[in-house]
C-alpha cells in the first residue's frame, strides 16, 4: 500500500500537490488563452485540413505584427466557440479579384500551391481597407456559392492556425 | 492558522468575484434562458409529435408580432410573425433531424431593462432526408429583444456577415 501511495503521490505529497496544480493552471491558461483547440467541420480548406480533424489557434501568433499572405487563421464569429478557418490572401490596402477561379492581387495573378481543384469562379475587384484581409478556402472546388469567402476585419481574426 | 484563513478568505473572494462577473442575473439570466427554451423547442420538433399548428403556435410565442428578420444579400426581409411561422413550418419537412446551438451569446439590456440586444452565432446541423448527411453550418446575429406581458420576444433578428 505504501509503495502505490508513494507512487502516487510522491515522497513529498505537499510537493506533488504543488505541482499538480501549477501544472494544471499551465495547462488551463495555454489552452484557454493561448493554444486554443478546434475541431474542423466541412470542406472548404480541402485538401490542407480534412474535416473531423484536431488544430490549434495559437493566439499570441500576431502579437508583433499583422497577418501574412499564405498563413492559415481563424476567424470568430460573435465569440471564439464558433470559427471560419480560412486562408489570407489578400493584404490590407490590396486590390483583390477573382478571375476564372485565379486569385489577383494588384492585377498580378498570385502563385497558390496549396489549391488542387479550381472551377472559375469570377469575383470582382475589391480594394481592401487599412485593416481588412481577403479570405478564401483552400478548396476552390466547390460552387462559388457554397463557399464562404471575402473580405475580414483584423479583430476578428483570432490566431493563426497550428498543428 | 491566521495565515491559512487569509488563504481560504482570499480564495472566497476570488469564487465571489468570479460568480458576479462570469454568471448573468436579472434580466440578462432571463433572456438567456428564453433563447434556450427557443433552441429547445425547435430541437424537439422532429422528434415530439406534436403538429404543425400546435407547433407554429409554440413557436409565435417567442417572436413580437412585427417581428422584421432581416438575412442577408439575397433574401428578401420577412416581416411580421405569422409569415416567419408560415415559412418555417414549410421548410420543416425537408430535413429529417435539425440541431440548433446558439454559442457565444452577449446580451446588452437597454435602460429600464424591458428590451435587450442580442448577438450570438447560431450553429445549425441539418441531416438530409434523401442522403442522410449531416451539414454543419453556422451564422452570426444579432436580435433585438422585448419584453412583452411578462415574456421575452424576439421582436428583430439582423444576419450579420462575418465575411463581406
Amino acid at each position: 500500500m505504501s509503495v502505490i501511495r508513494r507512487f502516487v503521490f510522491g515522497q513529498n505529497p505537499r510537493r506533488t500537490a504543488v505541482r499538480v496544480l501549477v501544472l494544471a493552471a499551465i495547462s488551463f491558461i495555454t489552452f484557454r488563452w493561448v493554444l486554443i483547440p478546434i475541431r474542423t467541420e466541412g470542406s472548404s480548406m480541402l485538401p490542407t485540413y480534412t474535416p473531423d480533424r484536431l488544430h490549434f489557434v495559437n493566439r499570441l501568433a500576431y502579437g508583433a505584427g499583422g497577418p501574412a499572405r499564405g498563413d492559415i487563421v481563424a476567424i470568430k464569429m460573435a465569440g471564439p466557440h464558433v470559427l471560419y478557418v480560412k486562408r489570407i490572401v489578400g493584404l490590407p490596402g490590396e486590390r483583390v479579384a477573382i478571375a476564372g477561379g485565379q486569385v489577383q492581387i494588384n492585377g498580378t495573378p498570385l502563385t497558390e500551391p496549396y489549391v488542387r481543384h479550381r472551377r472559375p469562379w469570377d469575383v470582382e475587384e475589391v480594394i481592401l481597407g487599412q485593416r481588412e484581409y481577403f479570405v478564401v478556402g483552400d478548396n476552390r472546388g466547390m460552387s462559388v456559392g457554397d463557399h464562404d469567402f471575402g473580405r475580414v476585419e483584423i479583430d476578428r481574426i483570432l490566431g493563426r492556425v497550428v498543428f | 492558522m491566521r495565515r491559512n484563513a487569509a488563504i481560504v478568505l482570499a480564495v472566497a473572494a476570488l469564487a465571489a468575484g468570479a460568480w458576479y462577473f462570469l454568471v448573468p442575473s436579472g434580466g440578462s439570466a432571463n433572456v438567456g434562458a428564453r433563447l434556450q427554451a427557443l433552441s429547445d423547442l425547435i430541437n424537439s420538433s422532429t422528434v415530439d409529435g406534436v403538429g404543425p399548428e400546435a407547433r407554429g403556435a409554440q413557436l409565435g410565442a417567442f417572436f413580437t408580432e412585427d417581428v422584421d428578420v432581416d438575412l442577408g444579400q439575397g433574401t428578401a426581409p420577412i416581416r411580421g410573425r405569422d409569415t416567419l411561422i408560415g415559412m418555417a413550418g414549410r421548410l420543416q419537412p425537408r430535413t429529417a433531424a435539425f440541431r440548433l446551438r446558439f454559442e457565444d451569446v452577449t446580451i446588452e439590456m437597454a435602460a429600464g431593462e424591458e428590451a435587450a440586444d442580442v448577438h450570438l452565432t447560431a450553429e445549425i446541423m441539418r441531416r438530409s432526408i434523401t442522403t442522410g448527411d449531416e451539414s454543419l453550418d453556422a451564422r452570426e446575429f444579432t436580435l433585438g429583444m422585448r419584453l412583452v406581458g411578462g415574456e421575452w420576444q424576439i421582436a428583430r433578428v439582423t444576419a450579420v456577415d462575418t465575411l463581406k
